[in-house]
């Protein structure tokens, strides 16, 4: 069961099995259209299926990284290939190789010509590549090549593929992040420098290293978590930094937006976790009130905002905001519970806004409209459809029994511990949820359907089979999340005591007896 | 020291280490005397010559590479020349540049029916006094290396004589490079005054033994000054660029390629000679200068970049954001210069160059096919579409522009992040944020020109453009290198850390 | 202020190099300020000659003889320049005769 004798280099296969089906289909010739498709689900399902191998193969008493696979790259400049798993990225993986399947077998882009769609499968492969590589990565330079190259195919999917305003979409998607890298770029090479003079005594971009024997003084490490801080808080994305989602959630294609929601937003957060608190545990605790302040700014704004969106899309977005806000709150409230909990939240909410894009993409497919007062009733007309949408809606909203719900409790009560008074504030923010959420969901699905809802065609068979993954993984991970929470638990204290070890911090031990595992249950 | 001998020594030569340049004079040669004497050449060859050429040229180089490594450096014809991995690193790119200019060139010419040797000749010619330029170790030599690259170029921009836009460019160029060399020439002069010595070895030995004229530092600051006003024209930094974006529109696209790759290779080559070699002990004076020029560059560059809308005007405008960039690696280099830990300014600069000419002739190759299929028009517009109409060119375009704007696993990344590293490892962090930050306002330019591209339909009655083989030869291996780059640099950065070991 | 020790050492040189400069600048100033190339080209040629007094008047005082190679090096660059430079004039009055610098602005932006 131990990951390290597994000899099958399976992180390295699992970012080269998508990059390999993007280059074939690259390749096909363009009158092949069905080739293609078939291409770009060989390669996305066998990466799934590897994702699940190694979930099933990871040792969960173990909390150091596993499967590691590490070879030399630009040895000039002390770069390597440094590819490993913890319980913090192991989820995030699993969710990457699920969703995009998914994604790509789901859900077909709206346009007539199918010619359009080498592109448009060869992006989203390498998209996933991209995605897998950054939550793998414990490369300084690698993190930063793949978090960098996913705005690539995101850039192409969105501004080739979405709505109306998809280009200025896009471009703003694209600025607004490469803002924020540009800043960790400079951050992460003052970092290998500065840590290879103090402490670690060669240059090397490797994170574990660098974490371990680095010694910052206080200012330095605050200046350089910064220059790290910006790129993550855009793309979480943090309060005041948030104004690309909107518009990029939107205009993106419901694949697009499945992805963005489900797992490039996690990059920001896993980021903070990896490459914050990890890397610089004395400013992100220095730092924490800030981090704690927009985290709840951005519940409620994102919660206000989602209100009274009129574009159903818009409101999922805004609700987005609100999610991420809690996971920023669990990560800096920096005790073992609610961090367990941002994990887990991290996961949960790219399943449950992933599911809530795609049946916002089937409304969008059968009325060609988003607004929510064009739409009535649909209830009468779809029952089931209605039935599956509510199930998402209520576990974004964190109703007990569905994994929402996990995940948004350990963090409210992890934080409760340390950040009391901010978690008060916060626990308004799931109630604001259950107001907006169920406000849409009565005036979309509620009613006398009028003449153009009437003919509102029920779920079909295809789009169902993709629903009952992400319904299947709701319901699961609310009732039983103890294999999920207990994988995530060790890498977590190791990095609290990592948090403790470098800083002489003390997180607040829970009162309660009861191990974590156990709560959700 | 010749001047002071009592007889007169004949320096001795080195003909197999003078190869490259004796290759590609030979060339020029060869092409004018023999294209002058036979009737017109089929199929290109002319291009094919002026190739070979600059092929063979290069493979000497490496060769002269090999030399250095096993010898160690040194210098040739009486201390003429210096005979280092510097001056060949220079050569080679040099030599790539005009290689892909070459083949980019041939059927732009054979289409409108003006194939002749001429042109070949003068890129030829150019592109030897960008070598001399890299491997000069004597200031007057470095100006003659300048005088015969500008030269060429001066016609060659002014070459197409049915656009008048072509001889505006010409002439503009002429003007103001020959009031540039003119500046640069004075600099060289009071260099000369302070140190009593145009040769960069002696005039580094003049520093050390530090005999001290009277007046001899106001000299020397008032060249570094005109030289620096001189160079920065060259290389286009702001303030001095103006004549960037007018000879780069109205130059011949072709010859718009060589300039922003040879051309910047030369002046940068010059630069790093002038000032990280030769005046080592006055870098604190002229890295102020060069840290404003790069800053300016920068900002101003990208900022006016993305208002333009004509697609050869953005790339000059990239340029001299690229050019900042660059001096971002020449200020970095001058932290340390002179000393025996040098940092990584010089490699990283170097690497830049080459990279970033391999780039941007891969650019202005596609921008010249586009052109070519619309009466010459470079605007955004004659974009659209590009990408229905040739797919492979669209994304082979996208490439070029990912690299230059910065995207890992492109060459262009491995570039900015060598200039940048080496700014950082000495600690000038502000620089380094203020180029990022200018990479990413550069960067909308090169997004706005793939949305026309990409996402934009073009006119239903336009035609697919042709590309014919040459040119496509020319693109597929710019673009095939920048991405070999961007996953496997390590060779590159291997070669590149040796060229601080310079022959004085 | 260094000029002036300089001129209580050797007080000719001085004479030349500040002679120099003047013409450098004249030729400088003429260029900015003059619209015809003709003109323009021929205060690049003044730039370059000032530039050779520099090198004489130093070399002289040198007593090396780095100075004076240059100079004829400068001196073939010039003609080079001629030739090029008129060339290149000359095709443009030949199209537009009575063409100034201000009528070349086809390119802007």
């Amino acid at each position: 069961m131990n990951g390290e004798a597994l000899d099958f280099p399976i992180l390295s296969m699992l970012v080269f099995m998508p990059v390999a089906g993007a280059v074939i289909i690259t390749l096909l010739s363009k009158r092949r259209p069905e080739y293609m498709k078939l291409v770009a689900a060989v390669s996305s399902v066998a990466t799934g299926a590897m994702s699940i191998w190694l979930t099933a193969e990871f040792n969960g008493h173990e909390s150091g990284f596993q499967f590691v696979s590490k070879h030399s790259w630009i040895e000039q400049w002390g770069i390597s290939w440094h590819l490993g798993v913890d319980g913090i990225s192991l989820f995030l993986i699993l969710l990457t190789g699920v969703l995009f399947p998914l994604a790509i077998l789901g859900i077909d882009p709206h346009n007539d010509d199918p010619a359009k769609n080498k592109p448009y499968l060869a992006w989203l492969l390498l998209l996933e590549a991209g995605v897998m590589g950054s939550f793998m990565s414990l490369d300084l330079f690698l993190f930063f090549v793949f978090f960098e190259i996913v705005l690539v195919p995101m850039y192409f999917l969105i501004g080739g593929w979405g709505y109306e305003g998809r280009v200025q979409a896009a471009t703003k998607f694209f600025l607004y992040t490469m803002i924020g890298s540009a800043f960790m770029l400079v951050s992460i090479m003052a970092t290998v420098f500065i840590a290879s003079r103090n402490g670690v005594g060669h240059v090397t971009f490797d994170l574990v290293e660098i974490a371990e024997h680095a010694e910052f003084a206080a200012s330095t490490g605050r200046w350089l978590f910064f220059g790290f801080a910006v790129a993550f808080a855009v793309k979480v994305p943090i309060f005041p930094l948030h104004t690309w989602l909107p518009d990029a959630h939107t205009q993106a294609p419901t694949a697009g937006s499945v992805v963005l929601a489900g797992v490039m937003l996690k990059l920001g957060t896993y980021g903070l976790l990896r490459f914050g608190l990890y890397l610089f545990p004395e400013a992100s605790l220095w730092s924490r009130h800030l981090w704690l302040s927009l985290a709840v700014i951005g519940i409620i704004y994102g919660a206000i905002a989602a209100t009274m969106q009129k574009d159903l899309k818009r409101l999922v977005a805004y609700s987005s905001v609100a999610h991420l806000g809690f996971i920023v709150l669990g990560i800096f409230a920096v005790t073992s519970q609610s961090i367990t909990g941002a994990v887990m939240q991290m996961v949960n909410h790219g399943v449950s806004t992933g599911a809530l894009f795609l049946l916002v993409g089937m409304i969008y497919e059968r009325r060609h409209t988003r607004q929510i007062a064009d739409l009535k009733g649909i209830q009468s007309v779809a029952p089931i459809f209605a039935a599956a949408f509510m199930i998402v809606m209520l576990s974004s909203i964190g109703v007990p029994g569905l994994n929402g719900f996990v995940g948004e409790y350990l963090i409210l009560i992890g934080s409760f511990m340390s950040a009391r008074w901010y978690v008060v504030v916060a626990s308004t923010g799931v109630i604001l949820a259950a107001l907006y959420l169920l406000w849409a969901y009565q005036r979309v699905f509620h009613g006398e359907p009028d003449e153009a809802n009437k003919t509102f065609a029920e779920l079909k068979l295809k789009e169902a089979a993709v629903l009952l993954p992400f319904i299947a993984v709701i319901v699961f991970a609310g009732v039983y999340p103890k294999p999920i929470l207990e994988r995530i638990e060790p890498a977590v204290d190791a990095l609290i005591t990592h948090v403790e070890d470098k800083t002489g911090y003390e997180s607040p031990q829970p009162a309660a007896v009861a191990t974590i595992s156990e709560e959700g249950e | 020291m010749l001047a002071q001998d009592d007889f007169f020594l004949a320096p001795g030569i080195e003909w197999f280490h003078l190869g490259p340049v004796i290759a590609l004079v030979s060339g020029a040669l060869v092409l004018l005397v023999v294209g002058a004497l036979t009737p017109r050449w089929p199929r290109g060859l002319y291009a094919y010559v002026t190739a070979l050429t600059a092929a063979v040229a290069g493979g000497l180089a490496v060769f002269n590479w090999n030399d250095i490594t096993d010898d160690g450096v040194s210098t040739l014809v009486g201390g003429a020349l210096a005979f280092d991995t510097f001056a060949q690193m220079i050569t080679i790119t040099v030599c790539a540049a005009t290689l892909l200019v070459a083949l980019v060139t041939d059927d732009e010419l054979r289409r409108a029916g003006k194939d002749g040797p001429e042109v070949y000749a003068l890129f030829l010619i150019a592109a030897t006094g960008a070598v001399v330029m890299g491997s000069a170790n004597d200031l007057i030599l470095l100006f003659l290396g300048l005088e015969t690259l500008s030269l060429a170029l001066y016609v060659l921009a002014a070459s197409d004589r049915e656009r008048p836009t072509s001889q505006e460019a010409g002439i503009k160029y002429f003007v103001l490079g020959g009031f540039a060399s003119a500046f640069f020439l004075y600099g060289i002069a009071l260099i000369y005054g302070g140190t009593q010595s145009t040769n960069i070895g002696e005039i580094i030995g003049s520093f050390q033994t530090s005999v001290l004229l009277d007046g001899k530092d106001t000299l020397v600051l008032a060249g570094i000054a005109l030289l620096i006003v001189g160079l920065g024209f060259k290389v286009a930094a702001v303030p001095f660029h103006m004549w960037t974006p007018d000879v780069y529109q109205g130059a011949p696209t072709n010859v718009t390629a060589f300039m922003a790759s040879v051309g910047k290779a030369g002046a940068f080559a010059a630069m790093l000679r002038v000032l990280v070699i030769a005046l080592p002990f006055h870098r604190d004076d002229w890295r102020p200068a060069i840290w404003v020029l790069a800053v300016l560059s920068l900002v101003i560059g990208s900022v006016l970049a993305v208002v333009q809308t004509d697609v050869k005007r953005m790339l000059a405008y990239s340029s001299i954001s690229h050019a900042g960039f660059i001096l971002v690696g020449v200020e970095a280099a001058g932290h340390n210069a002179g000393e025996l830990a040098p940092g990584d300014g010089m490699p990283s600069v170097l690497t830049y160059l080459l990279l970033y000419s391999v780039l941007t002739v891969g650019s202005f190759a596609v921008v010249s096919l586009v052109a070519r299929n619309n009466g010459g028009d470079t605007s955004l517009d004659a974009f659209k579409g590009l990408a229905q109409r040739r797919p492979t060119i669209a994304l082979a375009l996208t490439v070029f522009l990912l690299a230059q704007a910065g995207v890992p696993l492109t060459s262009g990344f491995i570039a900015k992040w060598g200039v940048i590293q080496a700014a950082v490892e000495e600690e000038s962090y502000a620089i380094a944020i203020i180029a990022m930050v200018a990479a990413v306002v550069a960067a909308f330019l090169y997004l706005r020109i793939m949305v026309s591209t990409w996402l934009e339909t073009g006119a239903e009655s336009t035609e697919r453009e042709a590309v014919p083989f040459s040119t496509g030869v020319a693109v597929f291996s710019a673009a095939a290198f920048t991405l070999l780059i961007g996953v496997w640099p390590g060779w590159l950065l291997d070669a590149a850390e040796s060229v601080t070991t310079y022959a004085k | 202020m260094q000029a002036v020790v300089l001129a209580a050492v050797v007080p000719t040189t001085t004479y030349y190099l500040v002679l120099s400069a003047a013409l450098f600048g004249i030729g400088a100033t003429g260029l900015l300020v003059r619209r015809n190339p003709l003109i323009m080209f021929m205060c690049i040629e003044l730039m370059l000659n000032a530039v050779n007094v520099t090198f004489v008047a130093l070399a002289v005082r040198f007593g090396n003889i780095d100075g004076q190679t240059a100079v004829f090096f400068v001196l073939v660059v010039a003609a080079a320049e001629v030739v090029v430079g008129l060339g290149i004039i000359i095709s443009i009055l030949r199209r537009r005769p009575g063409a100034t610098a201000d009528d070349l602005a086809e390119l802007k932006g």
